[in-house]
């Protein structure tokens, strides 16, 4: 369990994280998204002690990170910047990390083996590519067989097969009990993996929040029905997995079942239908536009702009 | 969406034989680290080379009477320090500073957060290699450039009083120097921004103190890094340098100061 409880950091007059709260439990993947800036790495910096609070504190479980007497069998972590030495080889960077557990070297030939690197195992880190990079990464994270797992940007420069790989991983670590916090800038990315989200901008915090509420919050996958007969299109369609709120009488916002379904239903039944309409709003929309006033780096096209 | 396990299982309480970091341990790590870098073995390797090839070339061309006559006999075997205290400043520099270049400095006060240990290590580490490794090449070039020197007014032999004395005392000044050089890299954070304080705070700015007009300059002069590992590698006492008792408590007190000011900066910084 991560609890932060209104971390604040500051570099500067810049802040970068402001009074943020929240929670990351055990057994499942807690997603936390942010655009570009938003302040996700600071935040696991703090927690992981890399950075002090300017106010605020996290802890892990009943303690702040650098109380543990054994903090890589509590917490496993990737970093978003390059944290390896490039002239040793992949085996050696694992072993210098070991040996302070006096973790022995069979943990560290199985986690090489785990992220695929055993072939690479004595080369040069300098000569690895980007995902071979996250991928030893991702093997220094699992050394200490961590209980809570935390992740910036784990996908980032992995292959389809690797994204694929990360997110079997990342569930199959919270299936086992473990706490994984993953950061991401995507949220269809995070819908696959993630069941709870913790989502930031400009430091804040917009949503904590579980993914299939968001998912139902935004309106993506809705389809919007206007019908003089609301009440009995809604009996007919109501079911399992098929979620109906009423807008305004005559309304129906319908999530769960598709346009033609509910098209055809209604014609069997001979219900007129003066609107059928697929929401155009995807999650990653609805992202947008839940941190669109919280984009620090907002991009402006040329031309478009003026 | 499915709930997972009610009662998660704590996957890392089971195998918990002996889990916890230790001095040894952290020791361990950083021991591991030092050998596992080429820049190590070339360091090491030039400090070697350059002591005894320093020592060989000079004494090889040595004749009596000429302007090193009052030389000290080991300080004109050991000249090559003048060398060795960069290769050995450079190899202290790059185990604190080359971690924050390379962004190794952020898995290692990861994995002991209470960063403390890790700079204790380092320095416990660098020294006791450096020591070493000088302390064994001083034993091979005394008696390889004294070969050169039997029939001249520098002969001497290992078992002349102070010299036995002087290469150990040679050897520690420059791990000493090293750890120094060790603090420096770990404040500054940067490869060429510590080497150049090194070279500035440790070589020139003795020169430009003894060039001032005041008598406690000689005092303190005498007492900086480079002029106490001089004062050192003396087998016999001179007037113009500091007593090796001294000497060596300087360097102490050097190596210390840098070191414990890199400490509290490290347990205070962002990484
Ligand atoms: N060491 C630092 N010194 C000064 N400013 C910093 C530092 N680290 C981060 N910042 C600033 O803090 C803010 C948050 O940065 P952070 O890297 O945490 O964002 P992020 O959410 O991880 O972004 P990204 O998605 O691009 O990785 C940014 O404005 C950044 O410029
Ligand atoms: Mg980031």
């Amino acid at each position: 369990m991560i609890t932060a409880q209104q971390l604040t950091k500051r570099y500067g007059n810049r802040t970068a994280v402001s009074d943020l709260s929240f929670t990351v439990r055990p057994g499942t993947v807690t997603g936390f998204l942010g655009p570009n800036g938003a302040g996700k790495s600071t935040t696991m910096r703090m927690i992981l002690g890399l950075d002090s609070p300017t106010r605020g504190r996290a802890t892990i479980g009943d303690r702040a990170y650098a109380a543990h007497p054994a903090p890589l069998r509590e917490v496993g972590a990737l970093l978003e910047a390059r944290s390896v030495h490039p002239g040793r080889t992949a085996y050696h960077h694992l072993m210098t990390l070991a040996h302070t557990h006096g973790i022995p070297r069979s943990r560290v030939e199985h986690v090489l083996d785990l992220t695929g690197l055993t072939d690479a195992a004595h080369r040069r880190i300098k000569g690895f590519s980007l995902g071979m990079g996250q991928r030893l990464g991702i093997a220094a994270a699992l050394l200490g067989d961590p209980a809570t797992v935390i992740l910036d940007e784990p996908v980032n420069g992995l292959d389809p097969e690797g994204v694929l790989w990360i997110r079997t991983l990342l569930k199959s670590l919270a299936a086992q009990g473990r706490t994984v916090f993953v950061s991401s800038h995507l949220m269809s990315e995070m819908a696959l993996t993630a069941e709870h989200l913790v989502i930031i901008g400009r430091g804040r915090l917009l949503a904590d929040t579980t993914v299939a509420d968001f998912i139902r919050e935004s309106g993506a996958g809705t389809v919007k029905v206007v019908t003089p007969e609301a009440t009995t299109l809604a009996g007919l369609l109501s079911g399992p997995g098929v979620d109906i709120t009423r807008d305004t009488p005559g309304t129906l916002l319908i999530h769960g079942t598709d346009a033609e379904h509910i098209g055809r239903t209604a014609a069997t039944h001979g219900i007129p239908l003066f609107e059928l309409t697929p929401s155009a709003a995807s999650l990653e929309e609805a992202f947008m536009e839940l941190t669109r006033d919280a984009v620090e780096f907002a991009a402006t096209v040329e031309g478009a702009a003026a | 969406m499915t709930t997972t396990a009610t009662t998660p299982t704590r996957p890392n309480t089971a195998d918990r034989t002996t889990p916890d970091i230790t001095p040894r341990r952290v020791l361990r790590s950083e021991w591991h680290k030092l050998w596992t870098l080429r820049s190590t073995w070339i360091t090491l390797a030039l400090t070697v080379v350059l002591t005894v090839g320093v020592g060989v070339a000079i004494t090889a061309t040595y004749e009596s009477g000429g302007g090193d006559s009052d030389m000290d006999a080991v300080l004109l075997v050991l000249l090559g320090m003048q060398f060795t205290q960069i290769t050995i400043g450079v190899l202290g520099i790059l185990v604190t500073a080359g971690e924050y270049s390379t962004g190794m400095i952020r898995s290692s006060l990861t994995v002991v957060p209470r960063r403390l240990p890790v700079l204790w290590s380092k320095a416990a580490v660098l020294g006791a290699v450096a020591f070493t490794v000088v302390l064994a090449t001083n034993f091979v070039t005394f008696p390889l450039a004294q070969a050169f020197l039997s029939d001249t007014d520098q002969s001497a032999s290992l078992g002349d009083p102070g010299v036995v004395r002087a290469l150990v005392g040679n050897a520690a000044g420059l791990a000493l120097l090293g750890v120094l050089a060790l603090g420096i890299g770990s404040l500054i954070r940067s490869v060429p921004g510590s080497i150049g304080v090194l070279i500035g705070a440790v070589m020139i700015l003795p020169e430009v103190l003894a060039i001032l007009p005041y008598e406690v300059t000689d005092a303190v002069v005498r007492h900086l890094p480079a002029q106490a590992l001089m004062s050192l590698t003396h087998a016999q006492p001179a007037p113009d340098i500091a007593s090796p008792g001294s000497a060596l408590l300087s360097l102490v007190l050097w190596a210390a100061a840098t070191l414990a000011t890199a400490a509290l900066l490290l347990k205070r910084r962002d990484v």
